[in-house]
């Protein structure tokens, strides 16, 4: 049954050497194998034989924190290929280890544990899931290891949980609040009603606006607690009404955009001035907010806008290679958040840290510990943010704050809070086990 | 022959078992706490097994019970100093038991899908409660605690070490297993299966069903209760996500994989699905799922009866 032309034997063809048998493949699997462990790592070409320094950093690249964790990634990756490319550390490159906890607890203890037993890590960098950070804090305090945070925002992290190894070098929701509060009270409204995400992060950033926006003859007329997570808020914003200057929102990420266009289809952002923390109006955020998020006031630590004071050459460098990153990961080319600014600047944070000790590995942990604690981060190509210190009592860094407004689509900056205006008490006891 | 089968059947158990104890001393340090936690993992599955493949409830509340076990022996760790492992156990087991008491008395008069699903919507119930009520439970961020000493007569003030924490955790998941297999070859454990095997028959013989409904859910949370209790002690933290009815999903995929109604099985199934899932993360980073899934569907497929089921056919050959 054919049709009088010749099948062509696949052992004419040049590409054909046989059929694909077991000893093949073992033979081909072998030689690949051997082939790509004799091809050195990129950094061993310009670092010869000098041992790198294995940072670890733990994110959340699959499960629900998924879309925060590649960001975050971004500033991490960033950072260590700038180290390397410019000499590394004290003439040592960096090897990053990546480790994904898929957004669960118990998977980020884990992967913690082989980051610091298995793969034997010199220091740890990243965690963006403030419960994940949590857990695995007591797996680096165990094993001596310097944790330098990336994104997780959770108070106690540097108040009652805080710990020896771990260490934030952005902010917090305290000082943010007594960053905004004055502005908040003095220029927009006396009274105001917070609705915020009922859960840790929400509840402990309400008390911390709640008590500025007093200290500074503010009232808070009431609060409105919102499921994380709820995909139809009407029910609780229509109960917010009565008399009062301002509501203020407290949430992030797809509960940010539900707010902020439920509020306004409900005409709560026309009755009252709306604002909040900046996480709801983040530059990710804003094409799913559209014009219904313009007028708002917020306050972050970066918006990602080159006017003054972030018009320098060091924010414009950082801005537009982050921009060709995270095109890599998200097609659509978001400008960079606050999660590529905090983990880029603590990787460089670890760095001068690991400088100035003299930092030889996991053995000159304390001598690290030392350095870090008041380390003082000058604006520049590490810091593009602006200055910033790590207080010693707390591991917590205090930095300038933004306060911005929503106009034309675009974060617009119309005040800036320098870092001596956001300090906070330490509220920090070192367990006397580490 | 039965005598036989037995004899095939101590034997590999007690093999198995002294593999299990010298592990730790030939483990390098992570791989030694990774085996201890695949043991409660296993033990967490052992128990649903009680309910899936013994009594034929599927419980999507086993988070729940695992979940409220191991808030039970934050609490006690939290409370006292120093934190005492008995009391841990006591707390932990308690309120596992009291929320698995509550969860049966509503769920067990519920059949099939309808049990399932009531089952789900206690845990998701718990869970909001834990994530919410911040002030009691930490919230989000969860409880993290120290952990106690051995606490054993003759042994007290003993700190946990790696391999002292395996040994811990493997005779008490070897006694469950001794005491779980007593209970479904006992005559209690006999009307289980044949209400898996026919409801409205058992009913009509005259065995008063929802009791024994109501007991084996007892039971069985009671034991998840316990692998709560294991987990907070090696791992210092309770965190609402093992509330969330996800982990009862991934206990059923664990009883699935290992083999429905053979006890042990859903411990093999919680080591291998573990295993796999380190293996392929370690070279697929945020992609390894993907593979993991394909896995777990060629499973369903080609070895329903799970990993024990196929082998116990293989040995049978």
């Amino acid at each position: 049954m054919t049709d009088g032309t010749r099948v062509p034997d696949l052992d004419d063809e040049p590409w054909y050497s046989g059929k694909a048998t077991r000893r093949r493949f073992v033979g081909w699997g072998g030689g690949i194998l051997g082939t790509a462990m004799l091809v050195p790592a990129p950094w061993q070409a310009a670092f010869g034989a000098e041992k790198a320094y294995k940072i670890g950093t733990l994110q959340p690249l699959s499960g629900a924190g998924a879309a925060i964790g590649k960001t975050a990634m971004v500033g991490t990756q960033m950072a260590v290929d700038r180290i390397n490319k410019s000499g590394g550390i004290n003439g040592r490159p960096v090897e990053l280890i990546i480790a994904d906890y898929e957004s669960k607890p118990d998977v980020g203890r884990r992967k913690a544990e082989k980051l610091v037993v298995e793969d034997k890590i010199d220091a740890h960098q990243g965690g963006s899931l403030s419960n994940v950070c949590l857990a695995c804090m007591p797996v680096f305090e165990e094993q001596k290891i310097v944790n330098m945070i990336g994104v997780c925002l959770d108070t106690t992290i540097t108040t009652s949980k805080c710990s020896r190894y771990t260490f934030r070098s952005f902010d917090y929701a305290p000082a943010q609040a007594v960053a905004f509060a004055p502005y908040l009270v003095g220029k927009l409204g006396k009274k105001w009603h917070i609705a915020y995400a009922d859960y840790a992060w929400g509840q402990s950033t309400r008390d911390a606006y709640a008590d500025e926006i007093k200290k500074v003859g503010g009232q808070i007329v009431g609060t409105t607690g919102i499921p994380l997570g709820t995909a139809d808020m009407t029910a609780f914003l229509s109960k917010i009404t009565g008399d009062f200057d301002g509501l203020f929102g407290i949430f992030f990420g797809k509960d940010g955009i539900t707010i902020g266009n439920q509020a306004f289809d409900l005409g709560l952002t026309k009755k009252y001035k709306w604002a909040g923390d900046g996480a709801i109006a983040e530059s990710t955020n804003l094409p799913a907010l559209g014009a219904k998020i313009e007028g708002f006031v917020g306050i972050n630590r970066y918006v990602p806008v080159l006017d003054a004071p972030l018009n320098t050459p060091s924010h414009k460098k950082f801005f537009d290679e982050a921009i060709i990153r995270l095109k890599q990961i998200d097609p659509s080319g978001p400008l960079p958040d606050r999660y590529v600014q905090s983990n880029f600047e603590a990787m460089n944070a670890l760095k001068i840290g690991m400088v100035k000790s003299g930092f030889r590995g996991r053995e000159d942990t304390n001598k690290l510990i030392e350095a870090l604690e008041g380390l003082e981060m000058k604006e520049g190509d590490d810091f593009p943010q602006g200055d910033k210190t790590l207080r010693k009592e707390d591991h917590q860094a205090f930095l300038r704050e933004f306060i911005f407004d929503i106009k034309g689509g675009k974060h617009r900056i119309v005040e800036v809070v320098s870092k001596e205006k956001t300090m906070f008490p330490p509220a920090c006891k070192f367990s006397s086990s580490s | 022959m039965r005598d036989r089968h037995a004899l095939i059947y101590w034997s590999g158990f007690t093999v198995i078992l002294v593999l299990l104890i010298v592990a730790p001393l030939v483990l390098p340090e992570f791989w030694r706490r990774f085996l201890t936690e695949i043991l409660i993992w296993g033990l967490l599955a052992m128990s649903s097994d009680l309910l899936i493949g013994y009594t034929g409830m599927v419980s999507f509340g086993h988070s729940a019970f695992f979940g409220i076990g191991m808030y039970g022996a934050a609490a006690a760790l939290l409370s006292v100093s120093p934190p005492s492992l008995g009391l841990a156990m006591l707390y932990g087991l308690g309120s596992s038991a009291a929320v698995a008491a509550f969860v049966a008395y509503f769920s067990t008069r519920l059949r099939d899908i309808y049990f399932a699903i009531t089952t789900l919507i206690f845990s998701q119930i718990f869970y909001v409660i834990i994530f919410t009520w911040t002030e009691m439970t930490g919230g989000e961020n969860g409880l993290t605690f120290a952990r106690p000493k051995l606490g054993l007569p003759g042994m007290e003030g003993l700190p946990f070490t790696s391999a002292t924490l395996h040994w811990f955790v493997l005779a008490l998941v070897t006694a469950s297993y001794l005491i779980l297999r007593r209970v479904t070859q006992s005559p209690f454990g006999m009307v289980l299966q044949s209400i898996r095997e026919n409801e409205t028959r058992t009913r009509a013989i005259g065995y008063p069903i929802e009791r024994y409904k109501i007991v084996a859910v007892m039971l069985s949370g009671l034991f998840a209760g316990l692998a709560g209790v294991l987990y907070a002690v090696q791992n210092r933290f309770a965190a609402p996500d093992f509330v969330f009815f996800v982990v009862s999903g991934e206990v059923v995929i664990y009883n699935v994989v290992g083999g429905l109604g053979t006890l042990l099985g859903p411990i093999v199934g919680a080591g291998f699905f573990l295993l796999l899932r380190e293996a392929s993360s370690r070279f697929l980073t945020e992609y390894y799922l993907i593979p993991v899934g394909l896995i777990f569907i060629a499973m369903v497929i080609f070895l329903p009866q799970g990993l024990l089921g196929f082998m116990r056919r293989w040995i049978n050959r």
